[in-house]
Order: C-alpha cells, then structure tokens, then sequence
C-alpha cells in the first residue's frame, strides 16, 4: 500500500455525496463545496462544454433531463435485464441502453453510450478536488461506503469508478457500519445496535454488535430499490394526475415538465418534514398549444404525502424483520436503533420504523454527513490513528456455483463473516478434457437464473487424463472488502492452474486503465 | 533427550537448498546458528527442513557448542553437529532438488488448502525483512501451518464441546490478534498477508461450527444463523465421530522422516497435532468404507478426494481413493483401469486390504460377479 497522498472518507449516495476528512486534532471535518453546502448534489450534466457535476449541474435538469444524470449508484453493477432496471428505464428523464456485457449503460446520444462507473467517477474526482483544495496537498486513496447488500459487482464497479477518479479504495465500509462509526458508538458503552439507513435511492438494515472496540455486524439486508427518489416519484405520479384533472394537459410523456414537477415535489417533501402544510410551485410547467406558458401550484399537505407514500413505507418493515430472523434476534434484544439517511427525516419514515422495532430511534443531527464521518473514521483506523477499534463484516447474500452451466450449488452462504474463503472440487468429465468451465453467481437458489451471475470462469492448460483423473481445487475467497477472488490448484501435483475469465460482469481492467488515463487527461 | 527441540529452517527455492548444503555446512553436517533460546551443549535438537515444494524433511543432530550473543542473554550462537544428515538423505534432497525423486510421482504432495495469492509474497521474504519482523513472520507462518492441518475447534482453541458462546469468545480472541487490518498499519504486505489467512481460516472455523451448531438446533447466540452450504464434509466429522473411534492405524505424520541411525523422538509439534488430525483422517475413512460397502463408489471418491486436501499425506486415504476409482472402474466393466488402480493403491500402501482383496476377485473373476463385490469390504 502506497503511504504518498492523503485518503479521505467518502460516502458515495444515490442523490448526495460527502467527503470528510480527520483533523489533525482528530476531529472528523465534512468539506464544503464550492457552493459552501456539506453535500455534493450526485448529479452529472453532460453539458456542451464538458461534464458539469453538483450543484451546477441542476441547470442541466432544466435545459436537458436527457443529458443529465442523477442517481448513477442505482445503476452501477446491474444486468440490464433486470427488473427494477427495467422499471427505472421507464420513468428516467434519461435513456439507459444494454452494454455488450448485459450491465446498464446510459445512452447520451446516438452511438454515445456511458457507464454507471464513469459518471461515478466523475462525482468522485469533484469530491477528490474538493478534499485536495482543502488539505493543498494530493489525494490518492480513499475509504469509500456502500449500501451492505451491494453484490460482489457492485463493489467491482464502485472501485473500478474510484480507480478511473484516480482513488485507490483501501476499504469498501457498508453504510450502516460506517453510520455506527460516525455516531460514535466505538467510544460509548457496549451496545446491540440496528442501523437503519434510508437514503435516496436505497434502503440498508444492518444489525451491529459493538464489544470493547470491535463492531461486529451479524446481518445484513435491505431494499436495493427504496428511498427518498421513490418517494418524489409517487407524488410526482399523483401530481401528474391533478394537472391532468385540473388543467386539462397530459405532461407524463413530456421528460421536461416531469422534471420540474419532480424538483418542486422535492421541495414540498423537504418542508413537510417540519411543517404539516407546504406548496408546491411550478412556473411554466407546460405549453398550451397556442403557446401559453401555464404556471402550476398546489398545497400539499402532510398527510398526503403520506397517504401516497404509504405503500413505499409499507416496504421498510420485511428487512428489519429479515435482519433479526437472521441474527436469532428480537426485537427487544436491540438496544438502540439509529436512524441515517435523509429520508429518515420523514415523520412517517420515523414512525414507521419506531413501530417496526418497538422502540424510539435514536435522533442523530445530522444524519445525512453520519456515514462519511464514519468513513473518515474508518480511514484513520486503517492508518492506526484510531487504536482498538475493529470492524468485522458479514456476506450480505451468498456465493453459488455451477459447473458446466448445471444447478447452482452454494459455495459461501449469506451471514459468513469475511475475509473467508470456500474450496470445491471439480473433476474433469471426459477424456484428455484440458478446459473446465464453471460460472459463479450471487445467491443461494439452486436456479442459476433467480442469482446474479458474476461471471464465466475456465481453468485451462489441464493435464491430459482419462475423464475423473484431473482433479482442481477452485478456491473462492472473498476479502475484506466483499470483492471475490479465485484461485485454481490441481489435486494430485498441487500445482497452481491458469484460470481464465470467459465472461465478466462490468468493465474490463483494460478499459478502467483506459478511462482512468483519459479522465486523468480530461 | 527429553526435550529435542526443534528448529526450523524454511528454503523457499531450490537455490537456497544447495546453498544451505553447499556453504552453510561445515565438514558436511557442521552448522552455526543464533538461536533465541538458552542451548545446553549435548542436548538433542532435530532440524526441520523445509523444501519448496514444502515437504519437510527431519534431521536429528546434537549442539556441540554453545556460546551466549554479547549483550542478549536470551539469544546463542551454537554449533549442531547433524548427525542425521546421511548420504542418503543428502542423496535424497539432491534427488528431490533435481526433480528426478521417484517420491514426486508416487506420493504427490498434494497442498493444504493454499492462499489464493500463493507466494509471490511469502518467497520474497525471508532474507530482507527486519529482524523484529521476521521473528513475527516466522511466528505467523507457523501459527498457519498448525492451523492448517487442525480440526476446528482446535483453530479457535475450543473444546469439542464448547457452547456457542465460548467459540465467539475464542474466536474474537483470535481476530482480534490475526486481524489484518490491526496488523498492516505497522508492517510489511507479506506479515499482513499472513495475517489474512489465519484470520480467513479462524473465520471459516467458527462458521463452520456455527454452521453444526445452528443445524443442532442451538448456537442462535453465537452470532448470526447461518446456512450449512452442501458439500462441507471437511472438518466436520471428527466432531461427530466423537471420541468412539478405534486408535488409528497409521498416524499421519507431520514430518517426513527419512531413515536415521539414531531413533529419535517425535518432535514434539508433531505429538501435538498427530492424534487429533488422525481422528479427523479416520472418519473420513469410515465414512468412505460405508459407502463403498453399499456400492457407491462415486460418493465416496468425492468424500475421499475431500479428505485429502486436510490430510494430504493420509496413506490409507489415498490407497482407499485409488480403491473407489477401481470399483466404480469395475462397476463400469473396466477391468484394465481397475487393475492399475488397485495396482496404485498397493503401491501406496501395501496394508490396503481392500485392495489386496479386491484385486485378487479381479483376478479371479475379471468384471463379473460384481455383486460379491460387496463381500470385499465387510
């Protein structure tokens, strides 16, 4: 591990994005922008002039919602074909396109296509910036959060789209761990936590246990598909009805008036969590056919917004429940459950969750900078500022694997604390067989279709044998980080065989390198 | 002779053999070395040898100086007259350097389970790291070695009958001293490399023992539910063998010992290691017996080439893997395959009585009569 340059703590959300730093007094510090705010807005405008990122870049929702990009994480590391893939590609300003590879691209124009990792990317090295402008010194690594349920492809693609940012990831830290961190728990009394994060485009539970220093998380689950973004989306939906009713025009194929509305939905969402009443405004929501620019506006009121909210909220109680039946808990056996994520704002959200576990949350101030204050924390306790402190980590899903495109059989299941590492046997089937195929998926079906398919991998250059007599051992670990890695030994000799990736999830190391050079260049 | 010490000498290429023969020796069997410990002249130690290909390789030998390192009191420069180191064995060492030993092709070392990341790291250390470190990188790799071959609840330094909450306790004790990430921030990638396997193995110990328990319908304490996955046979049946099996037959032996004039004591890791291992070694044995005698000579090759991967130089495992392959041969009406491999088998281990007793029907009768087959293994 390289010591040149500093590292920051970075949490990387679906709609807002943070970097904090440690003092040298070891106080944690969240960086301001150019724009003085805490968060940077993650949202790329792929203006004339170049990529624009952040607070700028809400220009672009208004000039062109097809060009600009909000909630990338959503699509990073996701096969096109997926279901909620499908569904967001419905209702985003802009156009998302299938990749050779089978992830989801977006589509910026004809025969220009991007992926999730650059467009994160791009948010990175703003952050990057921000954090080298503060320090006056380079900024070369970084600890970066994710959602505890993202799969072995997620996490690829969240540190291929550091690697292009030029930031070494010397940690993935799930949100809720990081949140635990932030807050502070390793210096208070021993404690059973439950981390509750809803933020903008994702929902995490994370049941903690912090001992004497070491934060030991039991399990893992949450709602890839929910947050606050859901959220603006109903009531845009429920808005668009009402314009219809009230003023006669049909906005909900016009990307334009759809994002305005989302904007001012937005807003109203934000003044509800304090106030019982707020408006929404418009000016110039749509054209009448004679040219006639008409202006929108409408009171909102509480409930409302939880009344067409309400099957969203529905959706928190399965994965806290999940979450405890996976750690042998009840409900009483937590001792305090922490809110994170702006969304946890939302009085229904609250309630909700305060019903679901059967005790108050506990109010943390600032819960949209908690995560990377706790990322910053993380960082100084991989450089040892921070003594005593350990965070050990669990497989939010399991690992399967299929040999010759056959059943999925597990290889680690969901809960193993990590770094671990699994061994299968895999036998050749045929005479003089120099190639052995095998897939490797995440999930525990036996039905390769219902896990995510990780990749194709071969071991190559077998022994000639008669079928049976070549035996390889394929190991499977997967490192602290959650990232997968493969190793391959044959039996009899224990030598180490070549193995060969046939097909792979996200981007290539080629490409990361080339688009890496090119943003550096840029 | 009570206490024969034993020092470890690890060569990590071939080179370094021939150096260590070549230079390191005086008159051909005289060696100087520091030691960290007080050495009695006379006393007995046994050097462990350690190849490339990791087979180590025992030498008796006797301290015939001693003198104390200026300024550190615990540390000796001593002088080991290597008493075992014969002509053969040199002949030996010579062969397997050469890659000429007849030994590489009958009694394949087959590896534990290996890092993933195999030593492009470890080789690199050794000769340049500093010396506190390369007292923790020794002190690491052993801790490894022994772990590798140990049941796990020996891993986590439980007993067999631990409740769940005793195995969290031993097991964060273990974390908490092997993690990587307390251990990288002060040394070099090959000590935190270590550290990541050992913290890999204890980690997939005490899953594997949630695992049993959470199937026992307990353990619900110990941490998170998990999932037993198929296939995790490995370390799992000295537990429920319990302590009702027979005393192995051959206890497999952690050092390989050529030949010495002088018989010597077992070194005394090895006493350490050796009963608890054999257990796990036996059950395999019977597991594979039994469904060799229903006819199910696939299962218990899959059971078999499992349980060579922990005990890799299990003679009798081996010999009943090359049985299994012979009877499903058989099964199959393959009298050829099935003659070399019980031929194999023999070879192995000439006590295999299956093999004897299954060659001989083979003999006799060729493919036919497979059902008396059965009469072999009762």
């Amino acid at each position: 591990m390289t010591k040149a340059g500093r590292a920051v703590g970075i949490d990387l959300g679906t709609t807002n994005s943070v970097v904090a730093v440690i003092d040298r007094d070891g106080a944690p510090r969240i960086l301001t922008t150019d724009e003085g705010s805490t968060t940077l807005p993650s949202l790329v405008w792929f203006s004339p002039k170049g990529p624009v990122v952040g607070e700028a870049a809400r220009e672009g929702l208004d000039h062109s919602p097809d060009l600009t990009i909000f909630g990338a994480k959503r699509l990073m590391g996701r096969r096109f074909d997926h279901p909620e893939i499908k569904k967001l590609a419905r209702i985003l300003p802009y156009e998302l396109t299938e990749a050779p590879n089978g992830d989801t691209w977006i589509q910026l124009a004809a025969g220009r296509a991007i992926s999730p990792e650059e467009v994160s990317a791009l948010i990175l090295r703003q952050l990057r910036r921000t954090a080298e402008r503060f320090l006056k010194e380079p900024v070369t690594r970084a600890v970066i959060t994710i959602p505890a349920w993202y799969d072995a492809a997620q996490r690829q693609a969240t540190k291929d789209a550091a690697q292009i940012a030029g930031l070494q990831v010397i940690r993935l830290l799930s949100e809720p761990t990081a949140a635990a961190l932030g807050h502070g728990a390793h210096r208070g009394a021993d404690r059973r936590y439950l981390v509750c994060d809803l933020g903008g485009g994702t929902f995490d539970v994370a049941a903690v246990d912090v001992e004497s220093g070491v934060f030991e998380v039991l399990a893992t689950t949450g709602d890839p598909f929910l947050g606050g973004d859901d959220v603006d989306r109903a009531v845009v939906e429920h808005l668009v009805r009402d314009v219809r009713q009230t003023r006669g025009i049909d906005v909900s194929t016009d990307a334009f008036a759809i994002e305005k509305l989302r904007l001012g939905a937005q807003r109203a969402k934000h003044e509800l969590s304090d106030h019982a009443t707020a408006s929404v405004t418009v000016p110039a929501l749509a054209e009448l056919p004679s040219g006639k620019a008409v202006d929108y506006a409408r009171p909102m009121r509480r409930d409302e917004l939880e009344l067409w909210a309400s099957p969203l909220v529905k959706r928190l109680e399965p994965p806290v429940k999940e979450a405890l039946r996976r750690c042998g808990r009840k409900r009483e056996d937590i001792e305090e459950v922490l809110l994170v994520g702006g969304s946890t704002r939302m009085p229904a959200v609250k309630k909700e969750l305060a019903r679901i576990t059967g005790r108050e949350p506990s109010v943390i101030p600032n819960p949209e900078e908690v995560v990377a204050v706790g990322a910053a924390l993380e960082v100084a306790r991989l450089d040892g500022t921070i003594e005593g402190v350990l965070l050990i980590d669990v497989t939010a899903r399991g690992l399967s694997m299929s040999v010759q495109q056959g059943e999925c059989e597990m290889v680690i299941g969901q809960s193993a604390v990590v770094p671990t590492r699994e061994h299968r046997l895999l036998a050749t089937r045929s005479d003089e067989q120099a190639r052995l195929e095998f897939d490797l998926f995440e999930g525990e079906s036996p039905d390769p279709s219902q896990n995510r398919h990780l990749g194709r991998y071969a071991v190559v250059d077998l022994p000639p044998a008669p079928a049976g007599d070549v035996l390889c051992l394929v190991e499977v670990t997967i490192d602290t980080d959650g990232v997968v890695r493969l190793g391959a030994t044959e039996m009899v000799s224990g030598e180490r065989l070549t193995l060969e990736q046939v097909f792979h999830a996200g981007l290539s190391r080629a490409e990361v390198t080339r688009l890496a050079r090119a943003l550096e260049a840029a | 002779m009570a206490t024969a010490r034993t020092l470890h000498v690890r060569c990590a290429t071939w080179e370094q053999v021939d150096t260590f023969i070549t230079r390191k020796l005086r008159k051909g069997r005289l060696l100087s070395m520091k030691v960290p410990f007080v050495a009695k002249v006379g006393s007995a130690v046994t050097l462990g040898l350690e190849l490339p290909n990791e087979m180590v390789i025992a030498v008796d030998g006797s301290i015939q100086r001693a003198s104390p390192v200026e300024g550190d009191p615990q540390r000796m420069w001593i002088e080991i007259d290597l008493t075992g180191l014969t002509e053969e064995v040199l002949a030996r060492i010579k062969r397997l350097a050469a890659g000429t030993d007849d030994d590489i092709g009958t009694d394949p070392q087959i590896q534990p389970i290996a890092p993933a990341r195999k030593s492009s790291v470890m080789n690199a250390v050794g000769e340049d790291l500093p010396d506190d470190e390369r007292a923790l990188f020794q002190h690491l790799s052993g801790e490894l070695r022994r772990i590798r071959s140990a049941a796990v609840h020996e891993v986590l330094g439980v007993g067999r009958d631990a409740s769940p909450e005793q195995l969290r306790v031993g097991w964060k004790a273990l974390v908490r001293r092997n993690h990587p990430d307390l251990v990288s921030r002060r040394n070099s990638p090959a000590i935190t490399h270590l550290a990541e396997e050992l913290t890999i193995l204890c980690n997939r110990a005490y899953d594997r023992l949630r695992a049993a328990m959470t199937g026992e319908g307990q353990g619900i304490r110990a941490g998170s539910m998990i999932a037993k996955p198929p296939g995790w046979l490995v370390g799992f049946e000295d537990i429920q063998s319990g302590d009702t099996t027979p005393a192995p037959r051959t206890s497999p032996r952690k050092f390989e010992r050529p030949p010495t004039p002088t018989p010597a004591a077992p070194p005394p890791a090895a006493k350490a290691a050796a009963p608890a291992a054999a257990q796990g070694a036996e059950a395999f044995e019977q597991r594979a017996r039994t469904q060799l005698k229903t006819g199910d000579a696939n299962a218990a090759r899959e059971v078999l080439a499992a349980a060579l991967v922990i005990y890799p130089r299990s003679k009798p495992l081996r010999s009943l893997y090359y049985v299994a392959t012979a009877l499903a041969a058989l099964q199959d009406g393959e009298v050829v395959l099935a003659t070399s491999q019980l031929e194999t088998a023999l070879a192995h281990h000439d006590q295999c009585i299956e093999a004897s007793k299954l060659l001989e029907h083979v003999r006799r009768h060729g493919a036919t009569n497979t059902d008396q087959l059965k009469r072999v293994f009762q």
